[in-house]
């Protein structure tokens, strides 16, 4: 459903990404794990052409960009098909909870008002925000932002949802209800990719690990595959810092 | 000092006397005021935008009508622009003097409202055109849907400001002969010789529009603002104060996510 091949991507003489070649089926939940500065933002960016890869080709859902050419008309049909969940959520700070959401229905998706209007109330219902309505970003939690957030990208039913640590600027407290949404639309057989340094949610949520170093996928596979018995040096490192016994030396 | 003794009954009467060349102050005003916020617009645009050439020029621009006095400009513009335009065969001497001042604090308030847009586009934080453009929207939905109606309301206060240093201004235009209330001021303080009581009524007038625009523009911007009550609230403090916050903001933000690696 979802292919890259060959995604580079630099920036002035430093490469990022070296080449990224990545499948994802539907409904299959990918979690990107990896250390700072490996690439995973960059790469959940270029997906959405947020970020300009220098070379490779994306493709969802059949339709391809080369990202050597292209025109506008081919980003803006690949954002289409995609939704993103930042990590410091992003919302319109001038509009409402609903308005947020309904944003995108109505001016990409030229949804008349009172039918953008439903579907945003039934997302925020989803997300359990249907009593706030109406309030303006600075009036809700940081948990509630984000869950704002998931929302705007639900509505605009994506082929794929990209989440780039949804809940890494969250107090710890708040962490627990935005995982708990993410969890539910995962069930509902979404397609995402999450980039999470939530190592037990990884485990059991996704459906697919990919593991990243340096601007190359190191090694990925089924969670078990890789949280039990990771072959490579680099992942076996990596997943030491967040095993349980590490958590006393804090 | 005139050679009368001081007598309130005409700081009442002068006021009155004043009010129709309120008339001129005001064109002044409005006029700069509206051509300045388009001059403005087109001088924030190259260095919003990074245009290369034109980006120098617009700071140029930018640094010559902030960094000399109104007054030398007035004069610069009333004496140079004919002088130079009649190199190209075109007459100005029949041009009256209003037609210099309204350029000239059009061309000055345009520099300082190209400041004010700059400022507030880029308080917008890159994050919400991010989200605009990944929920499918161009470049002008997001600008025109996002950006343009974020800044007007952050501007708002500053915007303000430039008005009023603009109806202050104005104040020298009377040294071309022009019969705004301060030039009304002047001759009728020289024909009575109470210029005590006139300059206390021109003082009057000059301080209560002001602080009317002072009133108008706090009430839009708790009207534009309702969505942020924090920043509302802080309307009467002064505006370093509230960039100061703002940088406070920022910086709480880095420093979470120093603290997260
Ligand atoms: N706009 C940019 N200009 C220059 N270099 C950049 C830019 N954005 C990212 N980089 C560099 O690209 C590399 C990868 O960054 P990226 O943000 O993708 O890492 P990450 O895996 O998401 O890290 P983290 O876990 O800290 O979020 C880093 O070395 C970073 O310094
Ligand atoms: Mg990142």
């Amino acid at each position: 459903m979802i292919q890259l091949s060959q995604i580079k991507k630099s920036y002035g003489r430093q490469q990022v990404l070296h080449g990224i070649d990545l499948t994802v089926g539907k409904g299959d939940v990918v979690a990107i794990l990896g250390p700072s500065g490996s690439g995973k933002t960059t790469l959940l960016r270029c997906i959405n052409y947020l970020e300009r890869p220098s070379e490779g080709d994306i493709t969802i859902d059949g339709f391809t960009v080369h990202c050597k050419r292209l025109t506008k008309s081919d980003i803006h049909q690949l954002r289409l098909k995609s939704a993103m969940v930042f990590q410091q959520y992003n919302l319109f700070r001038h509009k409402t909870a609903l308005e947020n959401v309904m944003e995108g229905l109505v001016v990409v998706h030229k949804l008349p008002k009172e039918q953008a209007r439903l579907r945003a109330v039934e997302m925020l219902e989803k997300v359990g925000l249907g009593d706030k309505l109406d309030a303006y970003p600075s009036q809700l939690s940081g948990g509630q932002q984000q869950r704002v957030g998931i929302a705007r990208a639900l509505a605009l039913s994506p082929k794929v949802i990209l989440l780039d640590e949804p809940t890494s600027s969250l107090d710890p407290e708040l962490v627990g209800e935005v995982l708990s949404v993410i969890r539910k639309i995962a069930k509902e057989g979404i397609t995402m990719i999450i980039v999470t340094h939530e190592m037990s949610f990884a485990q059991d949520v996704a459906s697919h690990v990919v593991f990243m170093d340096n601007g190359t996928i190191v090694e990925q596979g089924k969670p078990r595959e890789i949280f039990q018995s990771p072959k490579e040096e680099r992942t076996k490192q990596f997943l030491k810092r967040f095993a349980p016994e590490s958590a006393y030396s804090i | 000092m005139g050679q009368h003794g001081f007598e309130i009954a005409y700081v009442f009467e002068y006021f009155y006397r004043l009010l129709p060349a309120l008339k001129v102050t005001l064109l002044i005003v409005g006029s700069s005021i509206g051509i300045g916020t388009i001059v403005g617009l087109l001088v924030a645009l190259p260095q919003l935008y990074r245009i290369p050439v034109l980006r120098r020029l617009s700071q140029l621009y930018v640094s010559f009508f902030r960094g000399t006095p109104i007054l030398i400009q007035l004069f610069l513009f009333y004496y140079g622009v004919p002088e130079v335009l009649k190199l190209f065969y075109v007459d100005l001497t029949r041009t009256p003097a209003l037609f210099f001042v309204i350029l000239t604090y059009s061309l000055h308030s345009g520099a300082y409202i190209a400041e004010v847009i700059r400022g507030a586009v880029s308080a917008v934080d890159r994050g919400q055109v991010e989200a605009a453009y990944a929920v499918g929207m161009n470049g002008f939905q997001a600008f025109s849907r996002i950006v343009l109606p974020q800044a007007l309301s952050i501007s708002i206060p500053v915007y303000g400001n430039v008005v009023i240093g603009n109806l202050k201004d104005t104040s020298l235009a009377f040294t071309l002969g022009i019969l705004d209330i301060t030039g009304k001021a002047q001759s009728m303080g020289t024909l009575s010789q109470r210029f005590i009581e006139v300059y206390i009524s021109l003082a009057a007038l000059y301080f209560i529009i002001s602080f009317a625009l002072q009133k108008l523009f706090e009430r839009l911007e708790r009207r534009l603002l309702r969505h942020e009550p924090a920043a509302a609230g802080l309307t009467k403090e002064p505006l370093v104060k509230r960039s100061f916050l703002r940088r406070e903001a920022a910086s709480s933000k880095w420093r979470r996510k120093e603290a997260q690696l």
